[in-house]
Parts: C-alpha cells; sequence; structure tokens
C-alpha cells in the first residue's frame, strides 16, 4: 500500500476519489462563505463610500509605481537583450481562495479552492498580495494542496535583496512559522532586517518574489554556520486571497540551457521546447542541482561547434507557445 | 440471520458530519485536542450494527479520510482496520459497559488509532513531532463519548437503522 503511494501508482485513485470528498469540503467552508456573504451584504453606504475612496487612492498610488515598473521593466528587458539573456519580467496569475489547512499542526500545507480543472500542476507557486507562499504538492479534481515554505520538508532557495548572496530558507522544525537559512558561513553578509527574494535556482519559484526578512543572525563561533531565522514576509497565518503563478514559457526555457541545447540539436526548436520544459521536477530546490546543467551546456558548446549559440536568446519570439 | 438493510442513509450522513468536523480548521492551539470524530462514529456503528458496517467499510472510510486530510493513501485506512476489528471483537462486551466505562476503553481505542496513524507518519517522514501530545485527542475523544453515543442511538432509533 504505502509502496505504491511512494512510486506515485496510485495518483489516479487519489484523483478519482478526490471527485467524492470536494462536497465535504465545499460544505466544509460554507460558514466562512456565508460570513463573507454577510459582511457584502449588511454594510453602511458610508462605509462602502469611504471604502470606495481609499482604494481609489491606493489604485493610483500604485498606477503611479506601475508605470515606473513598467518603464523600469522595458528598460530591464532591454538590458537583458544586450547580454543575450531572454529572461523577462512577466508570468500570469490565477487568483485562488485557501479554503483548508492540514489538520496535522506540524505538517503546513493548505486547500486551496483550483485543481486539475483551472490549470494547476504540480510545482506551481503560490503567492499572496506580500509575499511567496508555498508550490503546489497535489492536484485533485477542483482542489490542490499546497506546500508551505515554512514546512519542515521545504527548502526556498533565495538570496538576500542587497547583495546578492544566495541561501536556502528551510522551514522550521517547530510549529511555529518561520524561516531557517541552513549552510550560512560566517563570512557571508546576512544581517537582520535583510530581505531574502526567490533566487530563481532550483526551476520551482520565479525569480524575485520576496520571500522573507531576516530576524535574527546568531552567530558562534564555535559552530561552523551560522544560525538565522526568518519571518514569512507572505500572510501565512491569515491570508485567504492567494495567487497561482504562470510562468511565461521564455523564462522557463531561459532557465534551462540544457534542455533549450537538446532540443536545437534535433533540429527542431519550437515545438519540442514546450513538452520538455513541463517535466521540471518540482522536489529540485537545491543549487547544487543547477550547476551541472550550465556545466553541460558549455561541453555541448564545446563539442559541436556548428550548432548556435541558443537562438531563442536572441529572438525570443521562436520559443513563443 | 440477519436484518433486511435499512437506513443506509443516516449512517452516510453521520459519516459526512463527521469528516466535516475532522476537517473544520482550528485555531493552532486547539489543533491537538480536536476529537478524533470519524474513529467515534465508526467504533459506535461497529458496535451497533456489527454485521453491517465492519472492516471493509473501516477501510473505505478511512480512504476517504486519507484524501480529505492529504495524508499518504492508506494510513488512515489501516489504522481504522485496527479499530475495526479489535472494536468487533470487544462489541458484545462493550455494549454491557456503562457509557462512563466505554469512555475510559474509547481512550484507548483511539489512542491506539492516533499511536498507528502517528508511527506510519514517522516512519514514512510525514512528520517530524517528537512529543506525545497528539495523544491528548484521544481524552478529549473519550469526553465527547458519551453525548454522541446519546445521539447517535437517538438517530438510529428513531430512523429504525438495522
Amino acid at each position: 500500500m504505502f509502496a505504491d503511494n511512494r512510486f506515485g501508482y496510485l495518483d489516479k485513485v487519489r484523483f478519482g476519489l478526490g471527485f467524492i470528498t470536494a462536497p465535504v469540503y465545499w460544505v466544509a467552508d460554507t460558514p466562512a462563505r456565508i460570513s463573507f456573504w454577510i459582511d457584502d451584504v449588511f454594510v453602511s453606504r458610508a462605509d462602502l463610500i469611504g471604502e470606495n475612496e481609499s482604494l481609489r487612492e491606493e489604485l493610483l498610488l500604485s498606477q503611479r509605481q506601475l508605470q515606473l515598473l513598467e518603464s523600469l521593466a522595458s528598460e530591464n528587458n532591454r538590458l537583458r537583450a544586450l547580454q543575450d539573456s531572454s529572461a523577462s519580467i512577466k508570468g500570469e496569475v490565477l487568483p485562488a481562495e485557501i479554503i483548508n489547512i492540514s489538520p496535522d499542526p506540524f505538517s503546513k500545507r493548505i486547500l486551496i479552492n483550483k485543481g486539475a480543472r483551472d490549470g494547476v500542476f504540480v510545482g506551481q507557486a503560490l503567492l499572496d498580495a506580500n509575499g511567496l507562499m508555498g508550490q503546489v504538492e497535489e492536484v485533485l479534481p477542483f482542489t490542490s494542496w499546497v506546500l508551505l515554505i515554512t514546512d519542515s520538508h521545504h527548502v526556498t532557495p533565495v538570496q538576500v535583496n542587497r547583495n546578492g548572496e544566495r541561501a536556502l530558507a528551510r522551514g522550521s522544525r517547530t510549529t511555529t512559522s518561520e524561516l531557517e537559512l541552513e549552510f550560512v558561513t560566517q563570512t557571508q553578509d546576512i544581517i537582520a532586517g535583510d530581505l531574502l527574494v526567490s533566487s530563481g535556482m532550483g526551476q520551482v519559484y520565479p525569480k524575485d518574489y520576496p520571500v522573507a526578512i531576516v530576524m535574527s543572525v546568531f552567530v558562534d563561533p564555535g559552530q561552523p554556520y551560522v544560525r538565522i531565522r526568518a519571518n514569512p514576509v507572505a500572510q501565512i497565518d491569515s491570508t485567504r486571497n492567494v495567487m497561482l503563478v504562470f510562468d511565461d514559457p521564455e523564462e522557463e526555457i531561459s532557465s534551462q540551457p540544457v534542455l533549450n541545447l537538446n532540443a536545437q540539436g534535433d533540429g527542431n526548436v519550437s515545438t519540442e521546447n514546450a513538452p520538455v520544459v513541463l517535466d521540471v521536477q518540482p522536489e529540485v530546490t537545491d543549487p547544487a542541482e543547477v550547476e551541472p546543467q550550465t556545466y553541460d551546456a558549455t561541453d555541448q558548446d564545446r563539442v559541436s561547434p556548428p550548432v548556435e549559440p541558443p537562438q531563442s536568446d536572441t529572438d525570443p519570439g521562436i520559443t513563443q507557445r | 440471520m440477519q436484518p433486511r438493510a435499512q437506513g443506509y442513509w443516516v449512517i452516510l450522513l453521520t459519516f459526512f458530519i463527521a469528516y466535516l468536523l475532522a476537517i473544520v480548521p482550528f485555531p493552532e492551539w486547539a489543533m491537538s485536542y480536536r476529537p478524533e470524530w470519524v474513529p467515534l462514529v465508526l467504533i459506535y456503528w461497529v458496535m451497533a450494527l456489527p454485521y453491517r458496517i465492519g472492516i471493509g467499510s473501516a477501510w473505505v472510510v478511512g480512504l476517504i479520510l486519507d484524501i480529505l486530510e492529504g495524508s499518504i493513501l492508506g494510513l488512515n485506512a489501516l489504522a481504522l482496520v485496527a479499530l475495526a476489528y479489535i472494536t468487533l471483537s470487544l462489541h458484545r462486551r462493550l455494549r454491557m459497559f456503562s457509557t462512563f466505562q466505554q469512555s475510559g476503553l474509547i481512550i484507548a481505542l483511539v489512542g491506539l488509532n492516533l499511536m498507528i496513524c502517528h508511527w506510519l507518519q514517522l516512519a514514512t517522514s510525514q512528520t517530524v513531532s517528537s512529543s506525545l501530545l497528539f495523544l491528548s485527542a484521544a481524552i478529549t475523544s473519550a469526553f465527547m463519548w458519551p453525548f454522541l453515543f446519546s445521539i447517535l442511538r437517538q438517530l438510529r432509533r428513531s430512523f429504525r437503522v438495522k
């Protein structure tokens, strides 16, 4: 029974049983929905007007920031184009709602109300309005389980926003929602108050989303590594509204030099890429696993000089799905 | 001779409600004290209708609970099958007991159920907990048993579930 499950033979059974269990979740979520509905219905006009005004102001402010951001993004893309790299700041999101949490207090997982029907896939990144929350672990027909970044089995590749120092953030082994940075040497420059953003290594999470803020750095001269605790910026315990990120294919391809080159070696550029790229392993969260691939890429360049350097990098139009 | 099956929907309904209570989110501190509703309801039905609800039904009930909790498939199924087997072999004695004596036995039964779940979770590295706090659910379950027992017996009698 367990061996079956470990090797994934029973995934279909799970998926089928997911149809049966959907109504239970639906009913269990009813009180929350009713309370939201009551909030919506019984609200005074003055409150609505006030809320409307504040929202409008907020919209104005964020639109101004968006304008700045767009010019920055286009500038960034131009600079990247100069460097022959096609990573761009894009990506679509799908709004979702958290409808349940794991009954085991030691496993930090949540259930969201989007499933296979909505195109959710295993390994997809989940955000809330403030930052990264986790990745999809199991997809059921109408719902999916998400492993949070604070789970002790989950490691997020991060980098310090201030200076680009890379680290691995593992979920705390206690019941608190904290992250611990692992294998940070005493010479690395990380101080309390630093913002950690996702580094994009491991190819699960998109790059540059805020993950956590460093709370405390404990240096024990007798130990090889520093103990660093960080607080996730996403409202992991309180939010209900979350977003699922769909990476644009361009970005995924550019972060996977090996697959890209293989596809070109077959002489087939655009059609081969899409199915290959979707085979990203969600468990690969260790930067060490990323390194060999780049070596492969350079090796392949060396042994086969006639193959041009990645075309998709110079001409992003080719790789669009 | 078995009586004709009657009022199956009552049994299904009670399990449905037990599932609901099992997955409704609680505040963090109360999570460990949540009574194990599904095992309790299962014990009752095995005790009351041992010719109708047995090890097979326990397995199905456990599988659905596994899916609901998102745990490894077969975890609760195995624990509930063990629970159903013990309850089946004890059901005549259980019926003779007073409610409070039953509660005492419930601590042992639900505790065993929790232990099996916890061992399997540790063995498959699903959890990292090392405290015995999870056993407190057995005590809250035992507290809930007298109420649950009287409610379910009322239901069974008024709908003539056989």
